[in-house]
């Protein structure tokens, strides 16, 4: 559920044609190495090659991150995961230059970041990237209002007008009635919920998360996951997000990169990584992941033939997750029509979908996909259209078809 | 048996690695000894610094000193800038004096009463304003304004520059670099230790001892502010960062903000220091409520030196506690305040009421004369308590066996020691607490001690202090540890250390006199008495702070009450100890040098003697040799993880 919400925030409109709007940022050959002449490092393939340790014992240099690349959309979530230590907090800072990237270009778009003089890069931070704080980084001597309102404060904005604007974004978050509070007087959730207000006050592109919600008791981070999701549902606003926790990552993320010693080890939709990842490592790391709740029927279903088509039966949408799809065929009793737009695009029955719960059935698992920048047939938006033609498009599920056997309806 | 086979091993091996790295730095400090000793004893055999080694710098500083005088008023150096400075400071002074005097005692009361109101709350007004009632009752209203108004001028000269140094060690590391072991350093030295060089440029007079104000309490503004500049939360900063504010923004609204607390705090420390250094520096000309203690000591009238001391205690009091609450009240939590309109306004009020009734002045018939009952007590406790008491002895005669079974063994025996070897105890010592850095200084001062030409003097200072070290550690040691074990010994000790910790060093020497006459007995008796808080605390602290996870282990395991404390709670409040014997040792230091002022001798007696009859290369080398003495003292007592963190 919590999938289907994320992934359809876009009106329509906006993204008519998702490959055709110029990603928001683009980040090529990224890295960050730290430590003495930090910038022979990417350039020199030797020293590339080094491990870890060996590159720091030759050099006295760590890499944090190591020739990343990719885009973000415009209107999308898209979440960096790793362990502490992958690199992914400082990715992130490198976006606005909080931390000086060592090499790469990273463009905000269509804009070279790293080629931006001062005035502009504080431009940049003050209008177009703003971001939320793992230990919330409140300043504690002012009030929740003062604190949602300093982003505008820095940007010269009278008193009246920004506490005006602040209160309105107060309210947004949830936090009416507590504007004259100081931070010490908050808990961990509110003081984030501050933290999010005070990025959203100077309304950027785009928003940075780093890490947002692991200071945050289990049941409040769930809160503000919703709070997350129902924002990006209202504006459509464009997110970049880190996490360690997987289940963050699955729940929030159009696309995921997990990274691993600086390195984006897949890049994917979360039923890619979680359906076909991309190494043993990734494997490891999603072992435990109830599947049924991130893989969707498409991954289950087989091509409908014509008595399908006109069968009964209870039908599904296509990116429904299979625990939906389940829920559904349990209380039929029989097989689910798959309809895409009233069109039946394929047939789940139980067996299909006991497979993919079983981690048995699915070919992606023992067939992993290369892929570790996106394709077309990774973008979740697209899928909308190719399913639209009259005959299924064979492209993302070329397994569904040998499923078959035990599928005896 | 558990409890053996768990500590044991544990207890063990930590001695024996601290034991071996020790041993190693004996051997090599041995080895060294062996090769230079025979050799400086053949060369310079005697048991005192010998005089070939001397250099006498009196004959040049006499020099210098008279050239400064001869030229106060022609060379363009003092017309042009110690001359302007020099007005400047008295026209300042004199106009918070005069504006004092113009508010009239009424208005001045309303005004500390109301001030503390708005910053600390109800309780602290009443306090404050009784405070300066009972300082116009004993007679001391116009002492009080002199000093007042010179503390006013005092520590808003070394706010702004404590601040503006803070604020370049703050934000660049390079400053930092060089300002901190500067300022550290500086806190160690004694008051007495400044007074000279100012007196040098200025002579006698409230310029010199404003300006020696302002050197004492300046360091810890700088320091606290720097602390609190590089202290702010990582996190804030880069959020503010990310929002893109610029520099000057950043410095204003985060950095600042964010540092008020231990800003305040070095206004606290300063304004504490500044009362300290201003009520000393009535030896060269500050007048005030100092100046009266310090005349009515020399005449050993305890009467009127208690009824000036009275009121520098309540004045430090009521600055500490009134501007300690304004720097609690940082937690975030506003609670309610009387607005500043209302303070300003009833100040006012009362104040032009005083001038209508025409009662600007303290009036005389209000004065209660402590002066003539205090001094029959004490005649009365010099006829009673000084000796013959049967079976205790009278305090002199304590004093008289203190002197004669303690201080004289222990100064003959470091002045009969040879010069060489007491280098190598320094060396010694410095290096076994502390590193081959700490023991270099400490060792290099202690040779600059001889140099300067005063050996014999600063052994007799230093017995002074090694006697009243040891006693402020057993006792400070005692209380530390009962007041760790016992909650309630805790509770009855906080007030009393509260008011002695903020008492100038200064009024620690009227009791004294007034109990043990004049001699050097006092002037180590002042010394434990205002050492002891500091030590006590340390000590309580450092106890209490033992991981508590570690005590229940112990606990579980059986251990006994002894074990604990031998196994568990000293071991881990090792830096805990060694820094409050390293400060015991700073304060006892400074108030030894100041019982000169009370019969201690010595470089103490040394600087009185030279600012008193003008020979000021005399009191210079005393301060010289003052100065190598603290640094000697406190890099001996360094412990290594505070010069390490450092980072010098």
């Amino acid at each position: 559920m919590s999938r289907a919400t994320s992934a359809t925030p876009q009106p329509s409109g906006t993204t008519a044609d998702p490959e055709g709007g110029p990603p928001v940022f683009s980040v090529d050959g990224l890295w960050k190495v730290f430590g003495p002449k930090a910038e022979r490092v990417p350039a020199d393939p030797g020293l590339t090659a080094l491990d870890p340790a060996d590159l720091r014992s030759r050099t006295g240099c760590t890499v944090a991150v190591r020739d990343v690349s990719f885009d973000v959309r415009k209107g999308e979530v898209f979440v960096v995961m790793g362990l502490s230590g992958s690199g992914k907090s400082t990715l992130v800072r490198c976006l606005t230059r909080l931390i000086e990237p060592t090499a790469g270009s990273i463009s905000i778009d269509g804009e070279d970041v790293r080629a931006m003089d001062k005035a502009r890069l504080r431009e940049l931070r003050r209008h177009r990237a703003a971001m939320v704080f793992q230990h919330f980084g409140l300043l504690p001597h002012r009030t929740v209002l003062d604190n949602v309102a300093y982003g505008l404060e820095i940007q010269g904005m009278g008193r009246a007008q920004r506490r005006a604007k602040a209160a309105e974004v107060v309210a947004k978050v949830g936090l009416e009635g507590m504007e004259q509070r100081r931070p010490a007087q908050l808990s961990g959730g509110q003081r984030q919920r501050v933290g999010l207000a005070r990025a959203l006050a100077v309304d950027p592109q785009v928003l940075l998360f780093d890490e947002p919600f692991s200071a945050l008791d289990p049941l409040i981070r769930r809160d503000m996951q919703e709070e997350v999701i129902r924002l990006h549902h209202e504006e459509g606003r464009t997110m970049v997000f880190i996490t360690h926790d997987l289940s963050e990552a699955l729940r929030l993320g159009d696309r995921i990169a997990l990274m691993r010693d600086g390195r984006v080890v897949q890049l994917g939709t979360p039923e890619e990584i979680v359906g076909s990842p991309a190494d043993d490592y990734v494997r490891d790391f999603v072992r435990d992941v109830p599947r049924e709740q991130v893989l969707t029927v498409r991954t289950a279903m087989r091509p409908a033939s014509s008595a399908d088509e006109a069968g009964s039966g209870p039908a599904v949408r296509p990116d429904a997750t299979v625990s939906e799809a389940i829920e559904a065929v349990a209380r039929a009793g029989s097989p689910a029509r798959v309809l895409d737009q009233g069109r039946c695009v394929g047939i789940v029955d139980s067996a299909a979908l006991l497979s993919v719960v079983a981690g048995t059935g699915t070919l992606a698992a023992t067939e992993p996909s290369t892929a570790t920048e996106p394709s077309t047939a990774t973008e979740p938006f697209a899928a909308t259209e190719p399913f639209a033609a009259p005959e299924p498009s064979p492209a993302p599920e070329p397994f569904a078809g040998t499923e078959r056997p035990e599928g005896a309806v | 048996m558990a409890t053996v086979t768990a500590v044991a091993p544990r207890a063990g091996e930590r001695p024996g690695l601290l034991g071996r790295a020790a041993v190693r730095k004996l051997l090599l400090l041995a080895v060294a000894a062996a090769v230079l000793v025979p050799f400086a004893a053949a060369r310079w055999a005697s048991g005192s610094w010998p005089e070939a080694l001397t250099v006498d710098v009196s004959g040049p500083l006499a020099g210098a000193s008279d050239w400064i005088i001869d030229n106060r008023d022609s060379h363009p150096l003092f017309l042009y800038f110690f001359g302007h400075v020099s007005n400047v400071v008295v026209i300042a002074v004199r106009a918070v004096y005069l504006a004092l005097l113009a508010v009239g005692w009424a208005g001045v009361t309303a005004v500390a009463g109301l001030v503390a109101w708005r910053v600390a709350g109800l309780r602290l007004a009443l306090g404050t304003a009784v405070a300066f009632l009972a300082c116009g009752l004993l007679g001391m209203w116009v002492p009080t304004m002199q000093t007042l108004a010179l503390m006013v001028v005092a520590v808003a000269a070394s706010v702004v520059l404590g601040a503006l140094l803070g604020l370049a060690a703050g934000l660049s590391d390079r400053m930092d670099r060089v300002l901190r072991p500067v300022l550290d350093t500086m806190q160690v030295f004694p008051a007495f230790a400044y007074l000279l060089p100012v007196v040098l440029v200025f002579g006698i007079g409230v310029p010199a001892a404003v300006l020696a104000t302002v050197i004492y309490a300046a360091p810890p503004m700088a320091r606290l502010t720097s602390l609190g500049l590089r202290g702010a939360d990582k996190e804030v900063l880069e959020a503010v960062e990310s929002l893109g504010a610029g520099a000057r923004q950043r410095l204003l609204t985060a950095r600042i903000p964010l540092a008020r607390k231990e800003l305040l705090l070095g206004l606290n420390q300063t304004i504490m220091m500044a009362l300290s250094m201003a009520v000393i520096a009535s030896v060269i000309g500050a007048g005030g409520l100092g100046d009266r203690v310090y005349q009515a000591l020399a005449s050993v009238d305890v009467g009127a030196a208690l009824a000036a001391g009275i009121p520098i205690v309540l004045l430090a009091v009521v600055l500490d506690r009134v501007t300690a609450a304004a720097g609690a009240n940082t937690d975030g939590t506003p609670r309610p305040r009387t607005h500043w309109l209302y303070v300003v306004v009833g100040a006012a009020a009362v104040a032009v009421a005083g001038r209508l009734a025409d009662r600007l002045e303290w009036p005389d018939g209000w004065v209660v004369a402590i002066a003539e009952p205090v001094n029959r007590a004490v005649d009365w406790m010099t006829d009673h308590l000084y000796s013959g008491v049967p079976v205790i002895g009278g305090t002199a005669d304590w004093a008289a066996r203190f002197t004669t079974w303690v201080l004289d063994p222990v100064r003959d025996g470091l002045q009969w020691l040879p010069w060489w070897s007491v280098l190598l105890v320094v060396a010694a010592l410095a290096w076994l607490i502390g590193t081959w850095r700490t023991a270099l200084t400490a060792v290099l001062a202690m040779a600059g001690i001889g140099v300067l030409g005063v050996w014999n003097p600063s052994l007799d200072t230093l017995s002074q202090v090694l006697a009243a070290v040891a006693v402020t550690l057993v006792i400070g040691f005692a209380i530390g540890l009962a007041a760790s074990r016992s909650d309630r010994v805790e509770r009855l000790l906080r007030p009393v250390l509260d008011v002695f910790q903020t008492m100038p060093q200064f009024v620690y020497l009227i009791p004294v006199v007034a109990l043990f006459g004049v001699g050097r007995a006092p002037a180590v008796a002042a010394a434990i008495v205002y050492a002891l808080p500091a030590v006590v605390r340390i000590t309580t602290q450092g106890l209490r702070q033992v991981d508590p996870a570690a005590m229940e282990s112990a606990r579980s395991l059986g251990a006994t009450s002894g074990q604990q404390l031998r196994q568990v709670q000293l071991p881990l409040a090792r830096r805990a100890l060694l820094l409050a014997v390293n400060q015991g040792v700073v304060l006892v230091l400074a108030v030894v040098i100041i019982g000169g002022l009370v019969g201690g001798g010595a470089l103490g007696y040394d600087v009185v003697f030279g600012l008193a009859q003008g020979d000021l290369a005399t009191g210079l080398v005393a301060g010289a040799a003052i100065v190598c003495l603290g640094l000697m003292l406190d890099r001996v007592t360094q412990p290594t993880e505070r010069r390490a963190k450092k980072g010098a």
